[in-house]
């Protein structure tokens, strides 16, 4: 027996469907397919698998994982993939298998695109920038205590404006991201609509997750 | 699939995954190169109707054929439909998401009377005229079949076609004709008198009625050439009758979770206050091979782990312990489990439960329906306390101690010592815990929950000349029933009297009452099986400003010689038949199940099921 780690993409629809459901999305395609997973033992058996980093409702994830226990350690990867992926939707997709490197707790940040549709993706890309520069980028943040103000200019700086596309501004950037919590990428774009009083419909996928050294999640 | 526009609205609403369609087995074709486009509507939310058997069947029916494509449409929850109205979205099929007026035809399930302005809410969201009359090109066909379909008059201002009887046949002919009409340019009204000649095809528009001063039918007329009755269809032979071979898996978790195969149609029982055992018949069977062989198939293209045997009483089937053991030669090796949706006092047994592993220990319910022996043989329901007290104590020696009741209260004859005798009857069932030896230790005990419906007469029973008891009885005998238990094991409660009323004025309701259903879609009104949404009041005054008296249709009791406003749609019981036993209960006598005995219902008129091998000399 061993743990593998497979590689899948959620997309289009499947980025309205909750982390839970995913799970019995993923579960119902496991036994479909018939594969040598391990299931858990007692009067309910059911396949043991752990959905990774789970991603916000909304969100399209390009490198999305979940593990689970391989009983047969020679059955091939591609049969995997295969199997797995005519028992999935269309728009929840499989491309790779990999054995566990890093744990989940490993990861500390993950690289988002936010995709805004626009008229003139320059003119829009001059009026983030300007926001972006003011000194300090205050906002309330929800937390179990209730709401605590949070500076996010730290987190949004870096961030990297492409619009080549004069229609579609993209925006991309690396945020704090663990399983204890992180930066959440619309953060920046609800402030400015806030501070607007606009309404822009941002957008967000998650390209990829990296360890503290910012070394890719594998 | 969804548009921009939608896109923009799913991340404020609850649930947005019952919105975008997308799920593993749904259909997905070029709309350029089909004929016909069929928007199924489902009266309520994704989570019931994507429950619903019907559904299933159908949508994959039609989609078999190149020439048609079949979408799923649900009734978008108050939220969604907030954004809708405010964003100018018209309600949109799941699979392309295109707008339901593009749709040739609009087809509803109607499941229960409650959903009526659920139909009418969606076709107004749709943008689609809610009159018929005033839908006058050959599209936007709006159908409507189902239980409800046996008495459609309330509604009938609002569509097309009924279909009546089990659809597998009939709908394809009448999309096949849909076609061809199509094709040869004829018009919509051209279009309905042809279907009209089809059997199990009830075209409301073609038929016109005259009442008395008192409000009843004083005429019906044909018109067009219309035929003067219209017979319900029956599928036959249900081995070689089209069931799917998979299902549309949702990601949401809906309320029937599961694979589902039908194992029979129909019922033998003749329960007096069951509509769906008296429309259905015959009672017909599949043969253990063909659902093994379905359980199997849709396990494997759904990955479900758990498949129910769906029917109105599946234990009736005479092979249920050949099918089960059938299925468990694989379904372990699968981890599949097979459920039974409702179980029987009078058959329950040690060796039923033993091979349904989806029957947990947490709790059984039964359905005694009434609670004197008097009372149930006043509705044929032929079970007695001896077989309950048997079966609670098998179960309690196999370690359940959760009991619940279901029963009826304001059926035909009932004195309060019959409401009483419920409590009585749950009561019992507490004592007879305490007195098995072999009953579970420990815990709390034992738990029996009586839960009382009020019921509602419907047409074709024997009770449908009745008048409903009315909500200020309901609600005395409500009281009573509360009053009367006085242990702490035994909980009594029941439901609410103002959906009865409601549903026993649209059940048994004539044509007039489309312009209140017209009225309360105008109102807003929608969701009424809802709590969140019921207005009672809000109903009563649609009732009152319009001057329609509801307890015309709900409490009064009927003459067996007043036109009926179903009578014209021949559901295959005879009428005299429907006396005879309304007769009999009046007078407490029971009637035999089809197994036992042919009643002459009328059903043999089909030549099959169980008229034909249990009686060969009636057919």
């Amino acid at each position: 027996m061993k743990n593998i780690r497979i590689w899948f993409k959620k997309t289009n629809t499947a980025r309205y469907i909750s982390h839970l459901d995913l799970s019995r999305c993923m579960a119902r395609a496991i036994r479909k397919a018939h594969l040598p997973f391990w299931y858990t033992e007692g009067f309910n058996p059911h396949v043991f698998l752990t959905i990774t980093m789970p991603l916000s409702l909304g969100y399209t994830g390009m490198r999305e994982s979940m593990d689970v226990k391989l009983l047969d350690d020679d059955y091939p990867f591609e049969k995997i993939i295969s199997g797995l992926n005519s028992g999935l939707p269309d728009d929840v997709q499989v491309f790779d298998i990999s054995e566990l490197v890093m744990k989940p707790s490993e990861v500390e940040f993950a690289e988002y695109q936010v995709e805004l549709e626009t008229e003139d993706s320059s003119a829009l890309r001059k009026e983030l920038e300007d926001f972006l520069s003011q000194p300090e980028l205050l906002t309330e943040k929800k937390t179990k205590k209730g709401f605590k103000t949070i500076d996010i200019k730290p987190d949004f700086e870096g961030m990297k404006f492409d619009s080549s596309d004069s229609k579609l501004l993209k925006m991309n950037m690396i945020l704090k991201s663990s399983n204890n919590g992180g930066i959440n990428p619309r953060l920046f774009m609800d402030l400015y609509m806030k501070n607007k009083n606009i309404e822009l419909f941002p957008n967000v996928i998650r390209l990829n997750c990296f360890d503290k050294n910012m070394r890719e999640f594998v | 699939m969804f548009s921009k526009e939608v896109e923009k609205v799913l991340l404020k609403v609850q649930k947005p995954g019952r919105y975008v369609g997308g799920e593993l087995n749904s259909v997905i074709k070029n709309k350029d190169e089909v004929d016909v486009r069929f928007a199924f509507c489902f009266p309520d939310t994704y989570e019931i109707g994507m429950s619903h058997l019907g559904i299933k069947i159908l949508y994959s029916l039609f989609n078999e054929k190149d020439y048609i494509w079949c979408e799923r449409v649900f009734a978008p929850w108050i939220d969604m439909e907030e954004q809708m109205i405010e964003n100018n979205i018209p309600l949109y099929a799941l699979e392309s998401g295109d707008p339901v007026k593009d749709f040739d035809f609009i087809g509803f399930t109607l499941q229960y009377e409650m959903s009526y302005t659920n139909v009418l809410n969606m076709l107004k969201l749709a943008g689609v005229p809610l009159l018929a009359s005033e839908r006058t090109e050959l599209n936007n066909i709006v159908v409507g079949g189902g239980p409800c379909a046996c008495n459609p008059e309330p509604i009938a201002d609002f569509f097309d076609i009924f279909f009546l009887g089990d659809g597998e046949d009939v709908d394809l002919e009448v999309i096949d004709l849909y076609r061809e009409c199509k094709k040869q340019g004829l018009s919509k009204k051209e279009f309905l008198i042809k279907a009209s000649h089809i059997p199990g095809v009830y075209v409301p528009a073609l038929y016109s009625f005259e009442y008395n001063e008192d409000g009843t039918i004083k005429s019906r007329t044909a018109l067009e050439g219309a035929p003067e009755t219209i017979e319900k269809r029956n599928c036959m032979d249900l081995n070689n009758t089209y069931y799917p071979d998979k299902f549309v898996v949702p990601f949401l978790d809906i309320v029937h979770d599961r694979a589902v195969v039908e194992v029979l149609r129909g019922c033998i029982r003749g329960c007096r206050f069951c509509q769906a055992g008296f429309i259905y018949r015959p009672f017909r069977e599949k043969s253990v091979d063909t659902i093994n062989n379905q359980c199997r198939t849709l396990c494997e293209t759904t990955g479900y782990d758990e498949v129910s045997l769906a029917s109105l009483s599946t234990s009736d089937h005479r092979q249920l312990f050949d099918i089960l053991d059938t299925l468990h030669t694989w379904s372990e090796d699968e981890k599949v489990s097979a459920s039974l949706p409702s179980l029987r006092v009078d058959n329950f047994s040690k060796e039923l439960t033993d091979r349904i592993s989806s029957v947990r220990k947490s709790g059984l319910t039964f359905a005694p329906e009434a609670g004197s022996q008097r009372m149930r043989d006043v509705i044929n329901k032929n079970v007695t306390e001896e077989q309950l007290l048997r079966t609670v104590n098998i179960a309690f020696s196999n370690g359940w101690s959760k009991i619940k009741l279901y029963f009826m209260i304001g059926l035909p004859t009932e004195t309060m010592e019959d409401v009483e005798a419920i409590t009585k009857l749950g009561q019992t069932v507490v004592d007879a815990f305490y007195r098995n030896p072999d009953r579970p230790r420990g815990g709390k005990g034992v738990s029996v929950t009586v839960s009382a419906a009020a019921f509602v007469p419907k047409p074709f029973t024997p009770f449908q000349w009745f008048g409903q008891d009315t909500i200020e009885m309901f609600e005395e005998k409500q009281k009573h029933l509360k009053e009367s238990n006085t242990s702490r094991k035994l909980d009594v409660n029941y439901h609410g009297a103002e959906t009865s009323f409601l549903e026993a004025v649209f059940a048994r309701g004539d044509r007039k009452l489309n312009k209140v259903l017209l009225e309360a879609a105008n109102r807003g009104f929608r969701f009424d099986g809802w709590s969140d949404c019921f207005s009672f009041e809000g109903w009563m005054k649609i009732f009152e400003d319009l001057g329609i008296d509801p307890a015309f249709y709900a409490n009064r009791n009927r003459s067996f010689e007043e036109i009926l406003p179903w009578d014209h749609l021949d559901y295959k019981i005879s009428k005299k038949f429907l006396i005879e036993e309304c007769k009999k209960a009046y007078a407490s006598c029971t009637t035999e199940n089809c197994m036992e005995k042919c009643s002459n219902c009328g059903a043999n008129c089909f030549k099959g099921g169980i008229c034909v091998e249990k009686h060969k000399n009636m057919v």
